[in-house]
């Protein structure tokens, strides 16, 4: 009793912080307001005009039928189906690749007897600061036959290039070249992160395991890997939202079009083309269709992150 | 840039108006354009599309109708105006620059080998096969864009074949797109494939510009504006142009696409000055003065000869003199663009055949006018 009035005395002296009060709120608030208006306000606001048709100026409320035209024109359909699985192969990629590699990269670079850590920490960093354009050109010329295949052949190295349609040319082979320039260019996201988590575990608990016999692949499996589990969720989700919105590394190294023959069409450059540009040469957006793509996607990503936050967060 | 601010610097000299420049990237206009119109805060004046693309800004009350500005009705043809006339007849532009098409070849190359500007297609694929069996690559086209092969090289050869009337009744239905015409068409097309590059599926438009001007082809057909870089201080080949010469029998078109319009911003805050600014671009003077600064391989619309005195300009209208003209023949079935894009690239990579691809897209347009 004695200890309840003096907290409550306490707080009496400052009108302002109430124990159980809302006193919290005016510390959220601009970060509340920034969120509403630039981002809440925004998506629902795609979710309302996805009911409607035409641009500004005429736009007449449809109903849901930019979704029926989505999911049963056979145009629009076949391109949304086609750039919705394209999406899951180019994430299939980063998810297994690119974090696979991230995990090792982290488990080499905090290695205790790793010699030189801060120059390849750099080294696999580098990438993630340059602009996704300029990597993507790069790439495309580098792997382009006219420009590539003389100077290869002269150290004999030509057979290096997917001749003659190049492998960003060949439709079997177009989206695994995006996708693998794209994890080339952020493996240092995820493996910084995982260097974070793993440098955070406690190294009596690594020296605990060693006196008890554990092999260091057994404590890299048993107990390195297990205690970063919510952070190995957190990226699996960062890769997974970042994916479903890629954009940039398409437009540079395949047009908008998802060339050569929409093989690495993606939602982004889909929803772009449909929402924003209007297909070319016409160049008449609809954007209610392109918030019909949106919606749809953002409902997917909803199903799919929300299972894996519940299983990997809150195992701390 | 550097042109357009001439012709306004001029523009501000005469009138004492001044006109801001906002230029984009050219990819990225058409939405940069659609957003500022859409937001409320699009320019004054702006560069208009022609048919279908135009034409629905006009529908959504953007521009300032252009019926009554002077000169618009008297200093253009039909054919000119009819790029930028809505559906309800009314004019959404002052009509300003076509577009050709050609095949750019390398004087050079043609000289060492002794190859005459072919008069006839067969001629044409004949000199391809001489560059080939010489061990030079004809042809630098590529697939890798979707647009030019389309764009550039089969539009560019319609013109031979069929007549702007004929267009139309290809546009209404009244023509079937795989008649004998199309066919024959789409089976020339498929006579170029064997003279690209090895690596046709991945050079765009820039790699076969930039093939071309490095003297890595003796030919490339390509669009009127890129006269300008490939004659320009990047490359230094010496570079003639043709057009991509008609079957024997065949009548030789030209190909002269109408390109782009000003249009005026008919929510604009100085409703005025941009009437006063496209009745001068729709007159002779104002034209005049835009053909000495207009970009290299832009053909003026108007209706009179402004083309300064042995510029490209004029080469480019000589060219063409005498011969029917059309616009590119997908512009009015805008449905067709992207699968005939698919159906050429198919075609290119021996994956379609002519018959095959002209009935696939005959079978689309049908399905689009019953609907």
């Amino acid at each position: 009793m004695m200890a309840k009035s003096k907290t409550a005395q306490a707080f009496q002296g400052s009108k302002s912080i109430k124990p159980g009060g809302v006193y919290w709120v005016r510390y959220i608030l601009p970060a509340l307001a920034f969120y509403v208006v630039f981002m809440a306000y925004p998506m629902l606001d795609s979710v309302r005009l996805s009911l409607y048709e035409g641009t500004a100026g005429v736009r007449q409320y449809v109903g849901f039928a930019n979704y029926v035209r989505l999911f049963t024109d056979e145009v629009v359909s076949k391109r949304f189906w086609n750039a919705f699985g394209n999406n899951w192969i180019f994430f299939a990629y980063h998810m297994i690749l690119q974090n696979a590699l991230g995990i090792t990269f982290a488990a080499i670079l905090t290695n205790r007897t790793m010699k030189g850590r801060q120059f390849y920490q750099t080294l696999i960093f580098i990438p993630c600061t340059v602009a996704v354009l300029v990597t993507g050109y790069l790439f495309k010329m580098m792997m382009n036959p006219l420009w590539s295949k003389a100077p290869l052949a002269k150290i004999g190295l030509d057979f290096m290039i997917h001749s003659p349609q190049g492998w960003l040319g060949d439709p079997g082979t177009a989206l695994s070249a995006v996708s693998l320039v794209s994890v080339w260019q952020w493996v240092g996201i995820p493996t910084m992160m995982f260097v974070a988590a793993f440098q955070g575990i406690d190294d009596d608990l690594i020296e605990a395991a060693s006196i008890e016999g554990a092999t260091p692949w057994q404590q890299f499996t048993r107990i390195r890997i297990p205690l970063i589990v919510p952070v190995i969720g957190m990226v699996a989700i960062m890769t997974f939202v970042s994916n479903f919105n890629a954009f940039d590394v398409v437009f540079a190294m395949e047009t908008l079009d998802g060339a050569p023959n929409y093989s690495t069409d993606l939602i982004g450059t889909l929803f772009y083309r449909y929402g924003v540009a209007g297909q070319h040469p016409v160049g008449i957006p609809e954007p209610g269709v392109g918030s019909a793509i949106s919606t749809s996607i953002f409902c997917m990503l909803l199903c799919g992150v929300i299972p894996v936050l519940v299983k990997t967060q809150g195992k701390e | 840039m550097e042109q357009v601010s001439a012709l306004l610097a001029k523009y501000e000299e005469l009138t004492g108006v001044k006109i801001v420049f906002q230029p984009t990237t050219s990819t990225q206009y058409n939405a940069t354009l659609r957003a500022q119109l859409d937001g409320g805060i699009g320019p004054d004046l702006f560069y208009s599309r022609t048919c279908e693309a135009g034409a629905e800004l006009y529908e959504n009350g953007f521009n300032v109708v252009c019926n009554d500005i002077p000169g618009v009705m008297e200093n253009f043809t039909d054919v000119a105006r009819s790029g930028f006339t809505a559906d309800d007849g009314n004019i959404f532009a002052v009509p300003f620059a076509a577009v050709s098409h050609f095949v750019y070849y390398n004087k050079a190359i043609f000289a060492e080998n002794n190859i005459e500007i072919p008069a006839t297609f067969e001629d044409f694929l004949a000199v391809c096969q001489q560059l080939k069996d010489a061990g030079i690559q004809p042809l630098s086209n590529g697939i890798a864009d979707n647009w030019d092969i389309l764009e550039c090289v089969l539009c560019g050869m319609i013109p031979n074949y069929i007549t702007a009337e004929e267009r139309v009744a290809y546009e209404k239905g009244e023509r079937k797109l795989n008649d004998e015409t199309m066919l024959r068409v789409f089976t020339d097309f498929s006579k170029l494939v064997p003279y690209l590059p090895e690596a046709f599926a991945s050079i765009d438009n820039d790699n076969a510009n930039v093939m071309f001007g490095l003297g890595q082809s003796a030919m490339l057909i390509d669009g009127s504006w890129s006269y300008g870089t490939l004659a320009g201080d990047d490359y230094d080949i010496e570079v003639g142009f043709f057009p991509i010469p008609a079957p024997a029998g065949l009548t030789q078109g030209f190909s002269l696409h109408p390109d782009f319009g000003i249009a005026g911003n008919a929510a604009s805050t100085h409703p005025e000055e941009v009437k006063a600014f496209l009745t001068w671009i729709a007159s002779v003077e104002g034209a005049t003065e835009a053909a000495k600064v207009i970009p290299e391989g832009f053909l003026p619309l108007i209706n009179a000869d402004v083309a300064p005195e042995g510029s490209i300009i004029s080469a480019m209208n000589a060219v063409g003199e005498g011969k029917p003209s059309d616009m590119r023949f997908v512009w009015n079935m805008r449905t067709l663009y992207d699968p005939m894009v698919e159906q050429l690239n198919a075609i290119c990579r021996g994956e379609q055949t002519p018959e095959g691809a002209v009935d696939a897209i005959n079978a689309l347009w049908e399905a689009e006018l019953a609907k």
